[in-house]
């Protein structure tokens, strides 16, 4: 059996360890309103050298380890967490994607200045990528899986400037 | 818990689904709630998937 997805506890406990991230992808898209699913947390974490050691002691508590089909469970170290490369993880939360970058090489500075903060839970407010710019990435990886959920992201956009 | 959406009333001059054949009405209930109501109808959508194809904890 899997561990049920708990999106929540995933980010209580980055934020527990003071980890800086921003929320994108589905689940970003979700905090603003987008009605689409999805089974994955995907964050852009910050790789300066202090935040790398402060996920690394939140992904432990996570007890995270690459998502691969064999036997033995591999934890990321500090030099994966460092790169512009995507981490595929499990947690005793659910899957947890940790992104260096995102679309045409977006690190979490230059992201930064495109997010919004929301509140996800009693006393616990995250980062979160503007829809728009979840919208613009997508649209830059032009990955065929995002084709249905872009028309549903850009419609939310549209409803959201109604509002 | 976060209710699943009741029906409600049309109103005349929005249309019920986009061009594309987006349905708007499921977009303008979840702007009616909050973020962290949203990401609990994630989470139950999600858990329910997962419980329908067996792959779940309890």
């Amino acid at each position: 059996m899997k561990p049920k997805p708990d999106f929540l506890a995933i980010l209580q406990t980055l934020a527990k360890h003071q980890v800086d991230f921003i929320v994108v992808g589905g689940v970003g898209a979700v905090l603003q309103g987008a009605p689409i699913s999805t089974f994955d947390l995907d964050v852009v974490h910050s790789r300066t050298g202090e935040n790398v050691d402060r996920l690394l002691a939140a992904l432990e508590a996570l007890d995270a380890h690459y998502r691969t089909t064999g036997t033995r469970e591999i934890a990321p170290g500090e030099s994966h967490l460092s790169s512009s490369g995507h981490l595929l993880l499990t947690t005793r939360f659910g899957p947890l994607d940790l992104l260096g970058a995102i679309g045409q090489g977006r690190g979490h500075g230059e992201l930064l200045g495109r997010t919004v903060k929301m509140k996800v839970g009693a006393g616990l407010s995250v980062r979160v990528l503007d829809l728009a710019t979840i919208i613009k990435v997508k649209e830059e990886a032009g990955k065929e899986k995002d084709r249905a959920a872009l028309a549903v992201l850009r419609r939310t956009l549209e409803e959201k400037s109604k509002s | 818990m976060t209710q699943i959406p009741k029906d409600q009333p049309l109103r005349e001059d929005e249309p019920s689904h986009s061009e594309d054949g987006v349905d708007l009405t499921l977009i303008r209930w979840m702007l009616s709630l909050t973020p962290a109501e949203r990401l609990e109808v994630l989470e139950n959508n999600v858990r329910s998937i997962l419980r329908l194809r067996g792959e779940a904890e309890a």
